[in-house]
C-alpha cells in the first residue's frame, strides 16, 4: 500500500501529461525495464550454453552439421539427370553413391538355436527353426513325452476343436496336408 | 565442494549492511510494483517466447558455440559468454518484438498510476 501511494502521483503525472519531457522520461523508463528483461534473458542463454559446453552435450552438433551437408549433397546428386538411378548391372547405387549386396551378409547368432546365420537368410531360417516347417514340428514332438504324442494323434477330443468329428479330416480341410494333422495337435498349436 | 570458478556468483548481501538509510528511487519503487504484480514474470516469459520464435536464441547459441570452440571448453566462463553475446543480443532483437514489449510496459505503467 505504501509503495502505491509513493509512486502514484508522480507516475500519474508522468503518464498522463504528454509533454516533451514526460514523453522522454516515459520512453526512458520503458526502455529501462525492457533492457532489464533482455539482460536477464541474455544471462539465461549464456548460462545454458555454458552448461552445455561444460557437460559436453554439444558433442553431436558437429556430426549433425555434417549430416545436413551430406544430405544436401545427396539431394543435389539425385536431381542431376546424368546419374543412372536404375540398377547398374548387378548393383544398385544409392543416393550417397554406395552399393549394397542384394542379400545382407552380416553374420550373427540365432537366439533360438544358437547357430551362426547370415542376416539376409534369417527369415527362412527362423521358419524352419521356430515352427512353421515339418522338421521343426518333428523336433518339438520328439522332445515332448511319448504319452502326450499318443493321446493327441488322431484323437477326436481336442481343446482346439469345437466339434467331435475326426480331427484328421478337419485338418485336411484347413491346410490340405493330412500328414500335418497329428503333429499339429501334439504341440497344441492350431494352424489357420 | 569447491565452487566452479567459471560461474561467478555475487556474494550474498549481509543482513547487517542492509540498513534502510537510502531512499529507494522512483524507478526502484516501480520495479517493486513490476515484480509484485507478477507483470515482470509474465513479460519475461513473453519476451523469451518471442525471441525463440524469431530465431534470436538460436543465433545467440551459435555465437556461444563458436566462442567455446575458439577458446576451448575448459576456459570459458559464464561472464565471458554474457559479454560475447550482449552487444549482438541487444542489437538483433526484431523491431516488432521490441515494440510489443515496450507497449506492454507502458500499459503497465499507466495501470500502476491509476
Amino acid at each position: 500500500m505504501k509503495i502505491i501511494k509513493r509512486i502514484q502521483k508522480p507516475l500519474l503525472k508522468l503518464m498522463s501529461v504528454p509533454n516533451e519531457e514526460n514523453l522522454s522520461s516515459q520512453s526512458q523508463l520503458s526502455s529501462h525495464f525492457f533492457l532489464d528483461l533482455l539482460d536477464s534473458i541474455i544471462v539465461d542463454v549464456a548460462s545454458e550454453c555454458h552448461r552445455i559446453a561444460k557437460l559436453g552435450l554439444d558433442a553431436n552438433l558437429e556430426e549433425e552439421d555434417e549430416e545436413l551437408k551430406l544430405s544436401a549433397q545427396a539431394r543435389v546428386r539425385m536431381a542431376d539427370p546424368g546419374n543412372s538411378n536404375e540398377t547398374n548391372g548387378k548393383y544398385v547405387v544409392d543416393i550417397f553413391g554406395q552399393t549394397h549386396p542384394s542379400v545382407a551378409n552380416e553374420i550373427f547368432e540365432c537366439m533360438n538355436c544358437s547357430r551362426s546365420i547370415m542376416a539376409g537368410k534369417f527369415a527362412p531360417h527362423l521358419e524352419k527353426c521356430m515352427g512353421k516347417g515339418r522338421k521343426a514340428r518333428l523336433k518339438v514332438t520328439r522332445s515332448s513325452s511319448g504319452a502326450q504324442n499318443r493321446n493327441s494323434r488322431g484323437s477326436s477330443v481336442s481343446t482346439y476343436s469345437n466339434h467331435s468329428s475326426n480331427n484328421s479330416s478337419v485338418n485336411r480341410l484347413t491346410n490340405g496336408n493330412p500328414s500335418f494333422a497329428g503333429e499339429e495337435h501334439s504341440n497344441g498349436a492350431s494352424q489357420p | 565442494m569447491k565452487p566452479k570458478s567459471s560461474v561467478n556468483r555475487p556474494p550474498t548481501p549481509d543482513v547487517v549492511e542492509n540498513l534502510p538509510e537510502r531512499e529507494p528511487t522512483f524507478q526502484e519503487l516501480i520495479n517493486i510494483k513490476f515484480i509484485e504484480t507478477g507483470e515482470k514474470e509474465r513479460l519475461m516469459e513473453l519476451l523469451r517466447e518471442r525471441l525463440v520464435d524469431c530465431g534470436w536464441k538460436d543465433e545467440m547459441k551459435a555465437l556461444c558455440r563458436a566462442f567455446v570452440k575458439k577458446k576451448g571448453r575448459d576456459n570459458v566462463t559464464v561472464d565471458e559468454l554474457v559479454h560475447v553475446i550482449t552487444p549482438k543480443g541487444r542489437a538483433s532483437v526484431p523491431d516488432s518484438v521490441k515494440a510489443e514489449l515496450l507497449q506492454r510496459i507502458r500499459t503497465f505503467l499507466v495501470s500502476a498510476a491509476l
